[in-house]
C-alpha cells in the first residue's frame, strides 16, 4: 500500500508539474507575440463572407495588434464595403506607356509588399514593336533610358476577370469576386495550395514565400482586410485595384504614380465615366480574350 | 481694357479663374472654355439652330464645348513658373515680331512645330503675360489648353473626356485635370526619355536568360530535333 501511495503521489506530482508548466507557457507572450486569446481567435476565425459584423470588427482589431507586434506600427485596418452601382474597369494606353516602372514601385509601397521579396503585382513587359507574342516579352529590361528605340511596353497586372478562372480553381473558396468586380483573397482563409496561380492565364497571382519585411517608416497604415493589410507568409496575393483607395473614390496607386497618364480607371456602369469614353471611342483590346475570362482590363492606343 | 476681356470672355461661364490649388476644385467648366477650331464651326451651327427655336439671340453665339462633356477644373500653373509675370522683363523691351535666332534666358530652342510656328503664334505680342488664340483672343497662362486645342483638336477632346492627360487624385467626385503644359513643355512638347525604375529581382535560384526563345517541342519531332532543343 505504501508503495502504491508513493507511485500515486509521484504521478500526481508529475501531472501537476506539467499542468503548471502549460499554464506558465500560456501566460507568457508566446504564440508569435500574440496572446493565447488572439491565437485561439485566429485559429477559429471564419471565412470573411461568413463572419458577422462583430466578428469582422474583432478580426480587424487582431490584425492591427499583430501589425503592432510585428512591425511596431499603428495601422488602420478597415472594411470599407463596395459602393452600390459601381463596377471597376481599367484601361491602359499602350502608345503612351514608356516603361518607366513608376507604377510598379508605387504599388510595392502602397500595398506593403516585402521589400526583399520577389513579389510585384505589376509587370511591365517590353516587346519588339510589331510583336505581340507575350512569350517574347522581357520584364527585366534595364536600359539607361526608356523607351528603347524599336520597343513597346505593356503593363500586366490582375485583369479582374468577370468570369475568373482562379476563383473556380480555389478548393476552399478563399477567393471570390466582390460586387464591385474586384477579385479578392481572404489571406487568413487561403491554404496556399497555389491552384489559382496555375489557373490564372495572366500570371497575375503571386505566392508569398516570406514574411514581408517592411521598414516601419515605409509601412502604409491605410489598409483594408481584403487588400493591403500585412499578410502572412505562404498565401497567394494579387492586385486588388487598391481596394482601400478606390472604394473611397481615390485612384489606384499605380494610376496616380503614372507620369504619362496612360492609366484610366473608373466605373463601368457610369455612362459618363472616362473609362466608358475610352471603350466607346478607342480601339480597345484585352489580353487572351479568346479564353473567355472577360477581363475588366483593356488596352488601347491612339 | 483688353485684360478685363479675359475674364469676361464668356464661353458659357463667368466664374473667375482659380488662383491657388485650394480653389482648383471650383465649378468652372473646362469643356465650356475649349476652342478647337474644327468643332467650333460644327457646334456654333448646332447652337444657332437651337437658339432660333427658343428665343432671339441677343449676343453672338460662342462655342460652348463638347456635348455631354464632363465638368472639370484645371490645376493652375502660374505659381510654378519661374519667369512669370513675363512683363517683369518685357515691359522694358520693345516688341519684335521678326523671326530671328533666339538667345533668350529661357527655352531658346523652339522645337515645337518644327519651324512652322513662331513665339507669337501662341504668345500675345503686346500683352506679354497672356497667350493668344488664332481668333486673336487673349488667354490666361493657366488656360493654355485653350491655345493647345486650336491645333490639337483631337487630343484636346480626348483630354476633356479623360482619354488623354491625367486626372488628379480621384476617380469619383470633383474632377481636376492637369493642364497640357503640366506634362508637355510647350516649347519642346515631346516627352524626353528617362531612366526606368529598378528592374524586378530575379527569383532566388534562377538566373536571367535574355533572348531565349523556347521552341515548342512536339511528339512527332525526330530525336535529332529534340536534341537540338
Amino acid at each position: 500500500m505504501t508503495n502504491d501511495d508513493g507511485n500515486f503521489n509521484k504521478a500526481r506530482r508529475h501531472f501537476l508539474r506539467g499542468l503548471g508548466m502549460t499554464a506558465a507557457v500560456a501566460a507568457q507572450p508566446a504564440w508569435g507575440g500574440e496572446t493565447l486569446q488572439d491565437a485561439f481567435a485566429d485559429f477559429f476565425q471564419k471565412d470573411y463572407r461568413r463572419m458577422s459584423t462583430e466578428e469582422i470588427e474583432a478580426a480587424l482589431d487582431r490584425i492591427e495588434r499583430k501589425a503592432k507586434n510585428r512591425y511596431d506600427v499603428e495601422i488602420d485596418c478597415q472594411n470599407t464595403p463596395p459602393q452600390p452601382g459601381v463596377v471597376y474597369g481599367y484601361a491602359i494606353n499602350i502608345s503612351r506607356c514608356k516603361g518607366y516602372r513608376d507604377c510598379v514601385h508605387a504599388c510595392v509601397k502602397e500595398n506593403n509588399l516585402g521589400r526583399d521579396s520577389q513579389m510585384q503585382y505589376i509587370r511591365v513587359l517590353q516587346l519588339d514593336q510589331g510583336d505581340f507574342n507575350l512569350e517574347h516579352s522581357d520584364h527585366y529590361y534595364d536600359p539607361e533610358t526608356v523607351p528603347v528605340e524599336g520597343k513597346h511596353y505593356l503593363p500586366v497586372q490582375c485583369m479582374q476577370c468577370d468570369d475568373p478562372p482562379c476563383v473556380k480553381a480555389c478548393p476552399v473558396e478563399a477567393t471570390w469576386m466582390e460586387p464591385d468586380g474586384i477579385v479578392v483573397v481572404d489571406y487568413d482563409w487561403c491554404i496556399g495550395c497555389r491552384y489559382c496561380m496555375a489557373a490564372c492565364p495572366y500570371w497575375a497571382r503571386h505566392f508569398n514565400w516570406t514574411v514581408p519585411e517592411i521598414p516601419a517608416e515605409e509601412m502604409n497604415t491605410n489598409t483594408h482586410y481584403l487588400g493591403n493589410r500585412p499578410r502572412p507568409r505562404g498565401v497567394v496575393e494579387k492586385c486588388h485595384f487598391c481596394i482601400h483607395r478606390t472604394r473611397k473614390g481615390q485612384q489606384p496607386a499605380c494610376m496616380e504614380a503614372c507620369p504619362t497618364g496612360s492609366r484610366i480607371f473608373g466605373n463601368l456602369l457610369d455612362p459618363d465615366s472616362e473609362i466608358r469614353y475610352v471603350l466607346a471611342n478607342k480601339q480597345v483590346f484585352r489580353l487572351k480574350e479568346d479564353l473567355g475570362t472577360e477581363p475588366k482590363f483593356w488596352y488601347f492606343s491612339d | 481694357m483688353r485684360m478685363s476681356r479675359v475674364n469676361e470672355r464668356a464661353f458659357g461661364c463667368n466664374v473667375a479663374h482659380p488662383v491657388s490649388p485650394s480653389d482648383v476644385a471650383g465649378t468652372r467648366s473646362v469643356a465650356a472654355r475649349c476652342l478647337p477650331l474644327a468643332t467650333l464651326l460644327f457646334c456654333t451651327a448646332m447652337l444657332s439652330a437651337n437658339a432660333q427655336e427658343s428665343a432671339e439671340p441677343t449676343q453672338a453665339l460662342r462655342f460652348e464645348g463638347y456635348p455631354n462633356a464632363p465638368q472639370a477644373s484645371v490645376v493652375p500653373r502660374k505659381e510654378n513658373l519661374f519667369f512669370y509675370p513675363c512683363d517683369q522683363c518685357h515691359a522694358t523691351m520693345e516688341p519684335n515680331p521678326d523671326i530671328r535666332p533666339l538667345n533668350a534666358m529661357h527655352d531658346s530652342a523652339l522645337e515645337h512645330g518644327r519651324g512652322r510656328i513662331w513665339c507669337t503664334s501662341c504668345h500675345d505680342l503686346e500683352n506679354r503675360n497672356f497667350l493668344r488664340t488664332f481668333l486673336n483672343e487673349l488667354v490666361d497662362i493657366d488656360e493654355a489648353y485653350v491655345v493647345c486645342g486650336g491645333c490639337h483638336a483631337n487630343r484636346h477632346k480626348d483630354w476633356i473626356f479623360g482619354a488623354h492627360g491625367k486626372r488628379v487624385a480621384n476617380w469619383q467626385g470633383d474632377r481636376t485635370l492637369y493642364n497640357c503644359t503640366h506634362c508637355h513643355n510647350p516649347h519642346s512638347p515631346a516627352i524626353k526619355p528617362r531612366a526606368p525604375k529598378a528592374a524586378p529581382p530575379v527569383r532566388a535560384g534562377l538566373t536571367l536568360e535574355r533572348g531565349t526563345v523556347h521552341k515548342k517541342s512536339h511528339v512527332w519531332d525526330s530525336e535529332e530535333e529534340h536534341a537540338k532543343q
